[in-house]
């Protein structure tokens, strides 16, 4: 037997390559002490340059590399979403204690590996690119989180996530290997193939590989009850990093849960599809309950990403072009609401004493209108009011929950938003009025470890830097605009459903 | 024009931000009125007679969901939209009088409010519609939240706190109610791309078996925003938390939308549920009605007097609508703008109650008429109105309710109508309790200023025009009430007894 | 000009009064306004004669028009024009209320002649005037409520005229409230009138009301029952009468304009107007007719032990005009609006005076401390004589001949109505005994001290003014009648007007008496056209025959009361002693009040307290905090499921994947 070696398009995986010469070159800056301080520029540079090459493959779709990978406007877009994070987090990361302990071009280097998983993961074709994708993204990330060396809480949240991390990567690839074995194939169209010729619809070996998979992607996109690491990874990793993971992460896993679910398992619909609604609606309820009465910004934000990766889930679920595009248009919008507030939260983190507790906040509306209005924004629409790209987004999957015969699902989210009022409104209250004697009254020990301000030095005026007002206001008018003017991301999100279902 | 109309106040406020502090209050009074002006052009050309949609605007906004920017007057929200800019006139002016703490915001917040307040009534899209009625919170959240009033002392709960009540208990409808919308148009458009225009969901139609959930995920959310008996439990704290001149506004138009979508959206898109609930809803608008009027006139707190007094107009208002009958809408709608116009300046006189009294409770007040005659004159036929006296157009909206309900559901009128006589007390004895009476002890009592007087008097010469003629209204509203109501009962003419009701249902279901 | 068109200016000049009383209070003097409000009623009073000469130009049959300005309100098959009805009834009234007003005007421009509020009170009487005209010239049940409620705030401004006082506002309060009780009752009639005949227009609804409705149908009985809840609350007949001796607190001129002259009548006008209906629903006149007779002998009986001086007057309005509800009842209806017309003048009178001797008591209204008024005032003295015998029926007074009119009306009826003819006879006794009883208490005898010092020294008691109902200090900003008080006898314009009234109130009574003339009766005849009970005739002899009994029964019950004040004083203490219990029953006016209070006032009150402390806060509140109180429990648990451990955490992923698994394989299976 002879073995010939795929054609392989460098045109198409032109973007990975650009990633991976850019990794190389930032973390080769550390090695020249007088070239430390160009990292991010060239973080920068890099991701620029991987973003020109992505949007330069718009349009002509394809599989590269015998179908390991399928560059389509799915992959493009949420790609896309990742780099934008990424570039953003390289801005959170200026001045950043935790940059200087891991070493700047480590650091950043790290951050660009993350995002050649993520680009990977997004075009994942093949059961193998999948998981090799995953690891690839997640990998550094663990590394990331317990970048800030000094601070108990970063090194705790690393290993939580690099544990729990490992074992939902554990039984995703044991339901990969079920996969395999059920289907003989690793590639998506292949096991699709496999499922619906080889008889082995419903067949227990398939659905618990099913199972195994739904698991490991949802322990990614922290949807409950596979999200505890969320809150706390999130409260310890250092604040640009979890501001990262927060979109960048969840926008790839859903990608390829997308992909997977949509075209490997398609016409196994009937069997996962109310399977995954039920978690969808697990994680609103767990997500939006556990973020009252959270003191600490960070973990709020982080069960407020549980319960969006619930919303989120729904569009997953439908499996419908219109299914896709409102996911992945709210992974844009997502993009925008949570940043705008991540930047603020940094802000204050550097300036006040109070680290991420909500107190940091206080009469932030009559000081610093320009810190309070982005975060104001933010919270209104991550609860989905209208005139903000969030409210467009749940309407979008609204929308596509009714086509597809889960209103009931619908009215969960409408259930959930009321719930996460209670606390996107406190935050809202804590900034604009007069302090409040419930928000006043508990907070004497900061509520887990990292809301205290262990070492990092407080820089007064950390809210004035360009870096982090500009980010933040520049998220914001994107939210409001996308609001009011959506058809551009609408068209730029139903190219996506476009890819998958034609 | 009517994009005009809708965006003027946003515009200004907008403008205002960048104002000095002095200078806002001013600019936001005249953006209120030359929103006004706009308006009264729009009244002045409106083609009476003509039940259709006029200033019709209509493009696409979100294609790829079915979402169009559309805005029209009928006869159902022309004088809702005249009340709203007379109103906000009131409202901001009495403001700009006073000292605000950040004047930029709070006017900025003020003409937002009215912007989002207009577009629900605008709105002859459905989703748009949705999206002004949940926008309308907005400012009214931060309007309350900030410049509101901590009752902590007397052992009330924080301005935030009420506000957050407030908030979260009225979204509980809204967002329901967006499900339902949405849920509305996917399943009448049954296959066909999708579309929210009223005006093409009633011809679309949907299922009965979809109506009856969807007509009471709207339900929720009008009677909440009212509010209505049993579900009114975020007012008592909001009404005493909110500053005085936005509670003017917020009880004076925002209520109003939530009777005003049972017209617009309900009626017309679930004409066999809203046969079928009538009972139901007619018995919460009677409940309203004399719970209301009961805890009234056992209030002490002048603002809850005024606040339980609008849960019983409601009441009446939502009974009139459920009548079923072109005269019970037509009542309906002439006492939307009457309560509007009623409940509006007795806020306003509220506060100069309290300006001078220091409290806001009756039992500490009394005997400042002899001393403010003008502020009592003007007080007393505000109070007039608010009972309903026959002569003031409040009496004819009732009188158009009432009778409605009388030849639709006698037992309801019956009923309803003992709200009439409770209404008279609790009113005169606000009145009293105020203005006449011992005068307490180290109680100064001061005649109306000029400034008030400015915003009150305007406010006054309404009520007593629309006394003189209320035909002025009820003219031009009538074609499209018939025509809304016809489709329920299925063109059953205004007199015809119950019986069509039944037929009508027939009808409805042998057009599709 | 039309008879309309006078009938619009009747309507405008007391309206245009109120409104330049009370905008130019600041800018006028006080006499001023008193003039022009004086000036505005006489105005209309000529308007009024003008529509009547007008009327009386046309042919009898069509001494009908109607008149309207514009659509009122009229949408949805309801048809509600801004209109009035011209006919002699309507005349009729208009004369009796502008007339008199303008009297009452008249006096009150020297007896308020102190008044803090004098603009304020002018411009409330000419809007008083204004809504009573309002209701009699409407032309649609729609402007007759309003009218209707015009005229109830109208006296509920007047009567709580004195703000500060707090019974003043009370009372006020109490007027108000039974008024809108009738109101409701008239917009429910018209409600089921508009369900039977699809219109509110007088003329519609008369021409139709015969051809629908077969007699004592229960329809038109509910409707004129609903009819009569809302004449009873205005005319003070049982159980609706409660606010009428309160009503008292008002300045004295109010007390005869409203509750005397005009605003108590006008129960009786509207049977009168709507008698075609009351035709067909025979039980309901009846009902109507009893209720007057209850109340006439129930106020009769009050009178006679009432030891406030107006309160007295009061009862006896009551009962007076349960003599006309009874007459327009039973199909009298000219005898019935004769005997409206005659009471106006006398009982103004005796108001007028009553006030007049009140002013000289430095504002005390208790008879118990007057008398020897008669040397005092002169004139005032000589004013209520003539009014007492008017009301006692003195022979050959105008009471005389209209009372006795209703009852040879029901005499000639005969049957049932004879009833009514010997308990009027027993209401007629009573009334003569009160009414003396009053005027021999007051007039004769020895000076009382204010009589003396204003026989002494011509000026007036002086003393701190108390409320005469409370005891309590008057407010002296506002809230009694002015620092200085005024008697008749010294004040011009009072003499006038009590003079006039007093030659009405002797001789009007010639208008109409049986076998010579009768004005009245023929004037209005073209009202009651086509109605069988109008045609009923008594004949001459019979009417003589009860003048006759009248007369006598007057007679006897002024000597009862001559024998019981003047010679015998001590009798009616004795008689006190003697039937306590009985003299306790009338002095509390058979406890309307409290029973009224128990069955409605407190019920209510006790409903609004529940709602208040209890509904409220447990059921309402109960529904935001539980609501909320769960939400927080459940997110408690979450956080507590956070408990940081990883074992933890993969134990629940591990949960969490067997719950998947064991779902697909169940649903694989």
């Amino acid at each position: 037997m002879n073995f010939d070696a795929p054609h392989i398009d460098y045109a198409g995986i032109s973007p990975l390559i650009a990633l991976t010469v850019g990794l190389v070159v930032v973390l080769m800056t550390s090695v020249f002490k007088p070239l430390r301080r160009t990292a991010p520029a060239l973080t920068m540079l890099t991701l620029a340059a991987t973003a020109g090459l992505l949007i330069w493959r718009w349009g002509d779709e394809q599989s590269l590399i015998a179908g390991a990978l399928r560059m389509d406007e799915l992959a493009i877009t949420i790609s896309l979403i990742a780099i934008a994070t990424a570039a953003f987090a390289v801005l959170f990361s200026i001045r950043e204690p935790a940059v200087a302990e891991a070493g700047s071009g480590e650091y950043h280097a790290l951050l660009l590996g993350s995002v050649l998983g993520m680009v990977m993961l997004t075009a994942a074709d093949n059961l193998v690119t999948f998981f090799v994708a995953l690891e690839t993204l997640s990998i550094p990330l663990y590394i990331l989180c317990a970048a800030n060396l000094r601070r108990e809480g970063s090194l705790e949240s690393g290993l939580k996530y690099l544990i729990v991390g490992s074992l939902g990567s554990a039984t995703l690839l044991y339901g990969m290997a079920f996969l395999y074995g059920g289907t003989g194939a690793t590639d998506f169209e292949g096991i699709a193939r496999g499922i619906t010729q080889g008889g082995v619809l419903g067949d227990p070996l398939i659905l618990v590989g099913i199972g195994m998979c739904a698991v490991g992607l949802a322990f990614k996109t922290s949807i409950a009850p596979f999200h505890q690491w969320t809150p706390d990874v999130y409260q310890g990793a250092p604040t640009p990093i979890t501001s990262f993971m927060a979109v960048a992460t969840k926008a790839a896993a859903f990608a390829v849960f997308l992909r997977f679910f949509d075209v490997a398992l398609g016409d196994q619909g009937s069997e996962w599809q109310p399977a995954l609604a039920v978690l969808a609606a697990i994680s609103i309820v767990v997500g939006n309950l556990g973020a009252i009465g959270q003191d600490s910004l960070k973990r709020l934000l982080g069960y407020s990403g549980v319960a969006q990766a619930g919303y989120m889930l729904g569009g997953v679920v439908v499996a419908s072009k219109s299914g896709v595009s409102a996911l992945v248009f709210y992974l844009a919008a997502y993009l925008f609401m949570n940043l705008a507030a991540f930047a603020v939260v940094i802000a204050r983190e550097r300036e006040t004493p109070w680290g991420d507790d909500i107190r940091a906040l206080r009469g932030l509306g009559a000081e610093r209108p320009w810190l309070a209005w982005p975060l104001t924004i933010s919270m209104f629409a991550l609860a989905g009011f209208p005139a903000t790209a969030g409210f467009i987004g749940k309407l979008y999957l609204i929308e596509a929950l009714v086509e597809g015969d889960y209103t009931w699902l619908a009215v969960f989210i409408a259930v959930g938003t009321m719930i996460s009022l209670v606390y996107y409104l406190r935050v809202v209250a804590a900034m604009w009025m007069r302090p409040d004697s419930e928000a006043a009254a508990p907070g004497g020990e900061p509520a887990i470890a990292g809301a205290a301000p262990e070492a990092d030095p407080i820089d007064p005026d950390a809210g004035r830097r360009l870096y982090l007002l500009a980010p933040a206001v520049l998220c914001a008018a994107a939210t409001v605009f996308f609001g009011v003017i959506p058809q551009p991301l609408v068209d730029f999100a139903s190219h996506a459903g476009a890819a998958i279902f034609g | 024009m009517i994009n005009v109309l809708l965006w003027l106040p946003l515009a200004f406020g907008l403008v205002g931000l960048f104002l000095p502090r002095r200078a806002t209050g001013w600019w936001a009074t005249v953006g209120t009125i030359a929103t006004l002006g706009i308006a009264i052009g729009m009244v002045a050309g409106f083609d009476t007679g003509n039940s259709g949609l006029q200033y019709t605007t209509d493009t696409t906004w979100i294609s790829g969901l079915g979402v169009d920017y559309s805005l029209g007057i009928d006869g159902l929200n022309l004088f809702l939209v005249l009340l709203t800019a007379v109103v906000w006139i009131g409202g901001t002016a009495f403001a700009a009088f006073r000292q605000q703490e950040r004047p930029q915001l709070f006017f900025f917040l003020m003409l937002v409010a009215e912007t989002a307040t207009l577009g629900s009534f605008l709105s002859q899209d459905l989703l748009l519609f949705v999206l002004f009625f949940d926008l309308m919170l907005v400012p009214f959240y931060f309007l309350f939240g900030i410049w509101g009033k901590d009752r902590r002392p007397e052992g009330g709960p924080s301005a935030p706190a009420a506000t957050m009540k407030m908030i979260v208990y009225t979204l509980i409808g809204s967002l329901l109610m967006l499900v339902a919308a949405i849920a509305t148009a996917i399943i009448s458009a049954k296959g066909h791309p999708i579309t929210f225009s009223i005006q093409a969901l009633q011809e679309q139609g949907l299922p009965l078996g979809s109506q009856r959930w969807i007509f009471w995920f709207f339900a929720a959310a009008f009677l909440v925003k009212m509010p209505a008996f049993l579900v009114h439990g975020w007012m008592p704290d909001a009404y005493r938390a909110a500053p005085l001149p936005v509670l003017a506004v917020f009880s004076g138009v925002l209520a109003k939308v939530g009777a005003y979508g049972f017209l617009r959206v309900v009626l017309p898109l679930f004409p066999e549920a809203t046969v079928e609930f009538q009972e139901i809803v007619l018995v919460i608008a009677v409940a309203s009605i004399l719970y209301g009027s009961v805890m009234a006139f056992t209030q002490t707190n002048v603002r809850l007097i005024a606040g339980y007094s609008s849960i019983a107009q409601l009441g009446f208002i939502t009974a009139g609508i459920f009548a079923l009958r072109a005269d019970g809408s037509d009542g309906a709608i002439l006492q939307m703008v009457n309560h509007g116009l009623v409940v509006a300046p007795i806020f306003v006189v509220v506060a100069l109650l309290v300006e001078r009294t220091g409290s806001e409770d009756i039992r500490e007040m009394g005997g400042l008429a002899f001393r403010a005659p003008i502020l009592a004159a003007l007080f007393l036929i505000i109070t007039l109105a608010t009972l309903a006296m026959p002569g003031s157009a409040n009496f004819i909206g009732e009188f158009y309710i009432l009778n409605g309900l009388f030849q639709a559901k006698i037992v309801f009128a019956i009923v309803a109508i003992s709200g009439v006589a409770m209404s008279a007390y609790y009113a005169l004895r606000l009145y009293q309790r105020t203005m006449h009476n011992r005068k307490p002890d180290g109680l100064e009592s001061r005649e109306i200023g000029f400034r008030d007087a400015v915003v009150l008097a305007p406010l006054v010469l309404c009520i007593l025009g629309l006394a003189l003629y209320p035909q002025l209204i009820l003219h031009r509203t009538s074609p499209t009430v018939e025509q809304t109501v016809a489709r329920v009962t299925g063109g059953a003419a205004p007199n015809a007894t119950l019986a069509a009701e039944g037929k009508g249902h027939e009808e409805m279901v042998s057009e599709r | 000009m039309s008879s309309t068109a006078w009938a619009w200016l009747v309507l405008l000049f007391p309206l245009l009064g109120s409104i330049v009383c009370a905008l130019s209070y600041r800018v006028i003097p006080a006499r001023a306004a008193g003039a022009i409000g004086t000036a505005a009623v006489g105005l209309a009073f000529l308007c009024g004669i003008a529509a009547l000469v007008n009327l009386l130009g046309d042919p009898a049959e069509t001494r009908h028009h109607a008149s309207s300005l514009w659509d009122y309100a009229s949408a949805a098959g309801l048809d509600i024009k801004l209109g009035i009805y011209v006919d002699p009834l309507s005349i009729f009234m208009v004369l009796i209320v502008t007339g008199v007003s303008t009297l009452i005007h008249l006096y009150s421009f020297g007896y308020m002649g102190s008044d803090a509020g004098y603009h304020r009170f002018f411009s409330y009487l000419n809007f008083f005037v204004f809504s009573m005209l309002l209701l009699v010239l409407a032309g649609n049940f729609v402007l007759l409520i309003v009218g209707w409620a015009f005229v109830g705030f109208a006296s509920y401004a007047l009567i709580s005229f004195w703000y500060r006082r707090t019974t003043a506002t009370k009372a006020g309060m109490k007027a108000f409230v039974i008024n809108v009780v009738g109101d409701i009752g008239l917009v429910l009639a018209a409600f089921l009138i508009f369900q039977q005949l699809g219109s509110f227009e007088y003329t519609q609804v008369f021409e139709k009301a015969p051809e629908v409705f077969q007699t004592n149908e229960w329809t038109i009985v509910a409707i004129c029952l609903l009819l009569l809840v809302g004449a009873f609350a205005k005319s003070a007949q049982l159980p609706l009468h409660t606010w009428l001796p309160d009503a008292m607190e008002g300045p004295t001129p109010v007390s005869s304009l409203i509750h005397a002259a005009t605003m108590v009548t006008a129960g009786v006008y509207l049977i009168a107007r709507t008698h075609v209906l009351f035709e067909l629903a025979p039980t309901a006149a009846d009902i109507a007719a009893f209720t007057g007779l209850a109340t006439l002998l129930v106020a009769g009986t009050i009178a006679l032990v009432m030891t406030d001086l107006k309160r007295a007057i009061a009862y006896s309005t009551m009962s007076q005009i349960g003599y006309m509800v009874v007459g327009v009842s039973i199909g009298a209806y000219s005898a019935g609006m004769f005997h409206l017309m005659t009471h106006a003048f006398f009982k103004a009178l005796l108001f007028m005076a009553a006030g007049s001797i009140i002013s000289a008591m430095a504002n005390k209204q208790n008879i118990d401390e007057m008398s020897g008024f008669g040397k005092a005032m002169k004139f005032t003295s000589i004013a209520m004589l003539c009014g007492s015998l008017a009301l006692a029926a003195f022979p050959g007074t105008s009471g005389f001949f209209s009372k006795d009119e209703i009852l040879a009306y029901a005499t000639d009826r005969g049957g049932m109505y004879l009833i009514f003819t010997v308990l009027g006879y027993v209401g007629a006794l009573l009334t003569a005994i009160y009414t003396f009883r009053l005027v021999f208490r007051v007039l004769p005898g020895k000076p009382c001290k204010e009589a003396q010092e204003l026989i002494d020294t011509g000026h007036l008691a002086h003393e701190t003014p108390r409320n005469p109902a409370s005891g309590e200090e008057e407010d002296t900003d506002v809230g009694f009648p002015g620092p200085e008080h005024h008697i008749a006898d010294q004040t011009p314009s009072m003499k006038i007007a009590m003079g006039v009234l007093s030659v009405l109130a002797l001789f009007a009574g010639f208008v109409q008496v049986p076998g010579l003339d009768h004005m009245v009766t023929s004037f209005l005849e073209p009202v009651w056209e086509g109605s069988p009970l109008a045609a009923i005739e008594p004949s001459t002899a019979a009417s003589w025959v009860g003048l006759a009994i009248g007369a006598a029964i007057s007679l006897a019950g002024i000597g009862i009361a001559y024998w019981a004040y003047v010679l015998r004083p001590e009798v009616p203490g004795k008689l006190i002693e003697r039937f306590g219990w009985l003299h306790t029953f009338l002095y509390n006016k058979w406890y309307f009040d409290e029973l009224i209070d128990v069955l409605v006032v407190r019920p209510a009150l006790a409903i609004g307290r529940f709602a208040n402390r209890t509904f409220e806060r447990f059921v309402v509140d109960g529904l935001v905090n539980g609501t909320r109180e769960t939400v927080g429990e459940a997110g408690s648990v979450v956080r507590a499921v956070q408990n940081g451990f990883v074992r933890s955490y993969a134990l629940l992923l591990l949960i969490g994947f067997a719950g998947l698994a064991l779902y697909f394989l169940i649903t694989s299976s």
